[in-house]
């Protein structure tokens, strides 16, 4: 499947969803940066919502540049970044109004906090949170935690209109990933195939 | 649920999840006591409370003890629903304690019991006159060490919290604890005669420190047990559930 096609693909299942709903869009490793622009071109640009992209794989500066290497408009995208701080040095530790680190993503809780001041800011009338990944996630916590972490976070959401979509990466999925996200998601995309 | 007869009018404090962890707020005319150690948040969660109530048109008063408030000010996060009319219309009124026993002749390191009808009689009236309905002492703690025995301390929390409650009005008093200490106050007194106790504190996890807040008691109405985690952010004090799922592996 073309990279075109991939981003199309996402953006056509995604056009239609309600407010409020949750979303597992699971992908191939070499389709994120199609995901990612589909994802962001139908919200930020077609929707004009603000985005709040919680990123734990990596650091906000590295997935910025993806970002605007790819033509897409970052202005509406806010950073929750909970990788930099631990990763010394591979960031320059330089954030502006648009980016907020948390320590550590084993600092769950902080995760939503932040995530929940930045909705408190916004004034688009569309938000949406991009958790990328539960995969990264999962390296630094226990299903337990994190599988409360989804719950509270999203149903947390769900009562003030926003979107979620947790992303996930097949080839570092486990079946008990997929059952977690299951869970609290109401609708699963997979890139490349269909799934209802 | 239809309400129960004799439930206690609320005061609600704006600080949208404190509200929901004490199911709907204050109950209005308490005394409570919010304690933890330093640098936990203590004036920053105490003053959005005046804030949000002046904002309501609610009377507020900050009783300043161990800083001059100006300072204080300077210090604390600039919340975005602060506007400086609040101060000038009078809704939000500062005052520095240290001025008052200066007013009142009360120069020496320790208190008298009559002193200390003097002080309380003073906060009250000045309560009275401004027709204030949320007050603020930051720190309690740091006016016990001028009463010395805790029958003083006793007397005074007592006497302050009555006159309080004549007026209707509902306060928060700042306790200053050590940080591994297992007491809500520093003098073991206060925090047996306060209707309320909210405990701030820094909790270690794996590493991670985090900022809790907890209601260990509060007269006058249900609340969650629970701790929670908070951040301090120009919008306010923000609350989430402390996860529980961590505990089970270390
Ligand atoms: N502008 C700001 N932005 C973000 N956080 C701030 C800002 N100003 C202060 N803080 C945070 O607030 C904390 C202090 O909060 P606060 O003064 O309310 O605590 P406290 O419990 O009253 O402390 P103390 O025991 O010193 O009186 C600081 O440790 C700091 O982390
Ligand atoms: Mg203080």
């Amino acid at each position: 499947m073309s990279d075109k096609r991939v981003a199309q693909q996402v953006a056509d299942e995604l056009i239609d969803v309600p407010p409020s709903s949750a979303i597992s869009l699971q992908m191939s490793v070499d389709h994120y940066l199609d995901v990612l622009r589909g994802v962001l071109d139908l919200f930020a640009s077609r929707k004009e919502a603000d985005v709040i992209y919680v990123t734990s794989t990596i650091s906000f500066e590295a997935i910025k540049r993806v970002m605007e290497a790819l033509d897409i408009d970052t202005s509406r995208v806010y950073f929750v970044d909970c990788i930099s701080h631990i990763m010394m040095g591979a960031s320059s530790g330089q954030t502006d109004e648009h980016t907020t680190l948390v320590e550590s993503p084993t600092m769950l809780e902080n995760v939503m906090l932040k995530v929940e001041y930045l909705i408190r800011l916004s004034e688009a009338k569309d938000k949406i949170v991009v958790i990328d990944s539960i995969n990264s996630l999962a390296i630094h916590n226990n299903n337990w935690i994190l599988s409360e972490f989804l719950h509270i976070l999203v149903s947390g959401l769900r009562v003030r209109d926003v979107y979620t979509i947790i992303l996930s990466v097949e080839e570092h999925s486990t079946p008990e990933i997929n059952n977690m996200v299951n869970l609290v998601c109401d609708q699963g995309i997979r890139t490349g195939q269909k799934e209802d | 649920m239809a309400k129960r007869s004799g439930e206690r009018a609320r005061c609600v404090t704006g600080i949208e999840g404190f509200d929901t962890v004490l199911y709907g707020g204050i109950p209005r005319s308490n005394t409570v006591l919010l304690t933890g150690s330093c640098g936990t948040g203590k004036t920053s969660l105490a003053l959005e409370f005046l804030i949000h109530g002046a904002t309501k048109g609610e009377n507020s008063l900050f009783v300043s003890v161990t800083e001059n408030s100006d300072k204080m000010l300077a210090n604390i996060i600039p919340y975005n629903f602060f506007t400086d009319d609040l101060v000038e219309s009078g809704k939000l009124v500062f005052v520095d304690l240290p001025v008052m026993y200066e007013r009142l002749g009360m120069t020496k390191a320790e208190l008298s019991m009559e002193e200390i009808d003097l002080l309380v009689t003073a906060i009250a009236s000045l309560a009275r006159e401004l027709g204030t309905k949320r007050l603020v002492i930051d720190s309690i703690t740091s006016v016990c060490y001028k009463l010395k025995t805790s029958e003083k301390i006793r007397d005074f929390v007592l006497k302050l919290s009555k006159a309080l409650t004549d007026i209707d009005c509902t306060s928060i008093l700042v306790s200053e604890v050590a940080a591994q200490s297992d007491s809500y106050s520093m003098f073991g007194v206060e925090e047996a005669i306060s209707d309320g106790i909210v405990l701030m504190a820094n909790m270690e996890r794996r590493g991670d420190l985090l900022r809790t807040l907890q209601v260990i008691k509060m007269r006058g109405t249900m609340h969650s047990r629970a701790k929670y985690v908070l951040d301090l952010t120009p919008e306010g004090v923000l609350l989430v559930p402390l996860l529980k799922g961590g505990s089970t592996r270390a």
